[in-house]
């Protein structure tokens, strides 16, 4: 048999061992990457970092830009690690994470207090578990129409237009808010996340928070499946879908709403327009949630904030990691990489490619203070 | 026309409504043929317009680490292709050409029709399952997250072998019988005549098949989304890590665009041109090699 197969694949092998040949040829290795793995030259040429490894994470997609920026500030100062991120969601980064398949974890929704005290894989025995807010996102209220590119709404308004209340944007309701403004007589078309979205979650936390008469429904990850509207999905969608439609208005990530229209809300009894800074505050602003582990810096968003300097429609999404790990390499990596993201640089990074909101010196530090500690 | 006007002489004129009715089947045929032909027109014609703004030379010497924005490279993911790939092509050739051998030269019975019946089913699996067989294999022997280039060669053949079992089996029963039963007049015993006489009168046609079953998974997403993951550097090693391929990197550059969005989309379109002139590489070397050797 030995013989038919070498006979029958020697072709095959060739043309594709050529091929490779061809690639490595021209490239031998990425241009960009450092020319084979030689730690000592490495380490010496960029300060001495002695870290090495792989460092697998994954989880929340909304950090994925963010993520981007921060691997690659990390790996181009540790020229011996790569660091992965897999944008599965939230939930499969929580679950891998409990199961010991990644090392530290993106999610915009905490674990439960209760969660938080469970057996996680990679972490040795008596850690207590680490989450740190390393991402602040404001979410923007996009609309498409021409000619109009800002408009006041406030969440009872929002929710009224998501729920179907209102149908057309002359509504006397949109145009109270809105005076001095010519509003087409355009059909309402909502536009919603189809998958499953830490942004939907925060988008209506908010609604449920601020407008419980308009909004009947609980903050959570879906849209609520009896509204009517267009399903997007993902980020990418939403902002394809609005762009496309006019007289459609959705959520989403703000970094992605600058070509659209955008809605001011209101905080307190002023109208205010999304901003790095108001969401930072905002975050600021709220207070720690109780009854957790001096390690697990989860926040409980206040969404119906009066200071006008705060946008509370923001999401916060955290990295998730051991105190103590195992294996203490794993544990240097985790380090190492939490603390350089929660760093201004890299958080000024992230704002750069992702367009987050940097954390404000108090979380910052507070931050620091934890994942500086993890060994 | 040629059809219409190549009669011969001595025949009667052909009635009036007949050559109408021939004209319109004529004109019909050929507005449908340009209509099947329209999608593959444009997509041609929009893969290339927008690819090309990133076929550079940094696309295919840099890969995405320490990448931010725009620039950056895509020979992690070409490698990551190519690697997978042939890993797949040496798992399902062996096997798929054994299956097609035992069916044509010796099956008879139930066992015979309960191969053929299986590999009917497996030219059905979506592959979306073929990536979670692999998965759940990956996380029962390596545990939870892990993820490797070889687990995606091992996913893609069980997409590739029924292809490569249908394809050879049709090869190996073009081979005459006359050919096998000089073999073994001669005295050759039957494993010797399959050796020696069916598979190289054979070889052409089961090398264009294993290459028709190369381009059937190499612009496969689904389950190296699953089990090969993504990630932004080299990685030359099948059995270890993350490796990047480049439907996936099409996929992670569109979906997990950052603010420069155009950049991240321009680099999806340059992977999908390439891959695109990958798979039509290997499809025109299947047919130049099928050709040439024709006997």
């Amino acid at each position: 048999m030995k013989t038919i197969h070498l006979n029958k694949k020697v072709p095959v092998a060739l043309i594709m061992t050529a091929a490779i040949a061809a690639t490595l040829g021209l490239g031998g290795c990425a241009a960009n990457e450092a020319a084979g793995n030689s730690p000592t030259t490495d380490a010496a040429t960029t300060g001495g970092t002695s870290l090495s490894g792989t460092l697998n994470a994954g989880g929340a997609t909304s950090q994925t830009a963010a993520q981007e920026a921060w691997r690659a500030g990390f790996q181009n100062a540790n020229p011996n690690v790569t660091v992965n991120y897999d944008a599965t969601g939230s939930g499969t980064g929580k679950q891998n994470f409990s199961q010991g398949g990644y090392l530290v974890a993106g999610t915009d929704v905490p674990y439960t207090a209760a969660e938080a005290s469970g057996a996680f894989a990679s972490c040795a025995t008596g850690s207590t578990l680490v989450e740190v807010p390393v991402y602040i996102s404001p979410i923007a209220v996009a609309f498409h129409l021409t000619g109009i590119d800002a408009l006041n709404l406030d969440s009872s308004t929002i929710a009224d237009i998501f729920t179907g209340q209102i149908q057309t944007w002359d509504d006397p309701a949109i145009a109270a808010l809105n005076p001095g403004v010519t509003l087409p007589s355009t059909t309402i078309t909502p536009v919603h996340r189809s998958d499953s979205s830490g942004t939907t979650e925060n988008f209506t936390d908010y609604l449920a928070q601020t407008a419980p008469s308009a909004w009947p429904y609980p903050a959570a990850q879906s849209w609520p499946s009896d509204l009517a509207g267009e399903a997007a999905q993902g980020t990418q969608g939403v902002r394809e879908t609005l762009s496309a439609t006019t007289g459609a208005i959705g959520y989403l990530d703000a970094s992605q709403a600058s070509d659209l229209g955008q809605a001011s809300i209101k905080v307190g009894s002023s109208w205010v327009a999304y901003s790095a800074q108001a969401a930072a505050a905002a975050v600021e602003a709220s207070s720690m949630d109780a009854g957790r582990a001096s390690t697990d810096l989860v926040i409980d968003l206040d969404r119906t904030l009066t200071d006008p300097t705060t946008y509370p429609l923001v999401l916060v999404s955290y990295m998730v990691a051991c105190s103590q790990y195992a294996d203490p390499n794993d544990g240097a990596l985790a380090n190492a990489y939490l603390s350089h993201i929660v760093s201004s640089s890299a958080q000024q990074a992230a704002a750069q490619n992702a367009g987050s909101a940097p954390l404000s010196q108090t979380l910052a530090a507070r931050d620091a203070s934890v994942v500086g500690a993890i060994k | 026309m040629s059809h219409i006007s190549a009669r011969p002489a001595s025949l009667p004129p052909i009635s009036l409504p007949r050559r109408v009715t021939a004209h319109v089947a004529h004109l019909l045929i050929l507005g449908l043929f340009l209509i099947a032909l329209a999608p593959l027109a444009s997509l041609v014609v929009t893969v290339v317009s927008r690819g090309w703004s990133r076929l550079d030379p940094t696309f295919f010497t840099s890969s995405m680490r320490g990448v931010v924005g725009a620039g950056g490279g895509a020979l992690h993911a070409i490698v990551g292709t190519l690697l997978i790939t042939l890993a797949a092509v040496v798992i399902s050739a062996p096997i798929g050409i054994a299956a097609a051998v035992y069916l044509v030269e010796y099956g008879r019975g139930a066992l015979a029709r309960a191969l053929t019946f299986l590999v009917d089913v497996m030219t059905g699996i979506p592959s979306i399952v073929a990536g979670l067989f692999a998965y759940a294999v990956l996380s029962a022997l390596l545990g939870p997250g892990a993820r490797s280039g070889l687990a995606g060669a091992l996913a893609l053949s069980v997409l590739m072998v029924p292809v490569v079992v249908r394809s050879s089996e049709e090869m190996l029963r073009l081979v005459p019988s006359d050919l096998r039963e000089a073999a073994l007049a001669l005295g050759s015993p039957v494993y010797r005549t399959i050796l020696r006489v069916v598979l190289p009168t054979a070889a052409p046609g089961l090398v264009s098949g294993v290459m028709l079953g190369m381009c059937r998974i190499v612009g496969e997403t689904a389950p190296l989304l699953l089990v090969a993951g993504f990630t932004d550097s080299m990685n030359y090693d099948l059995a270890d890590g993350r490796m990047a391929t480049l439907p996936v990197f099409i996929y992670s550059q569109w979906q997990n665009a950052g603010r420069d969005h155009v950049a991240y989309e321009n680099r999806a379109w340059t992977a999908a041109l390439v891959l695109i002139a990958m798979v039509f590489a290997m499809n025109l070397a299947a047919r130049l090699w099928s050709s040439r050797k024709v006997r």
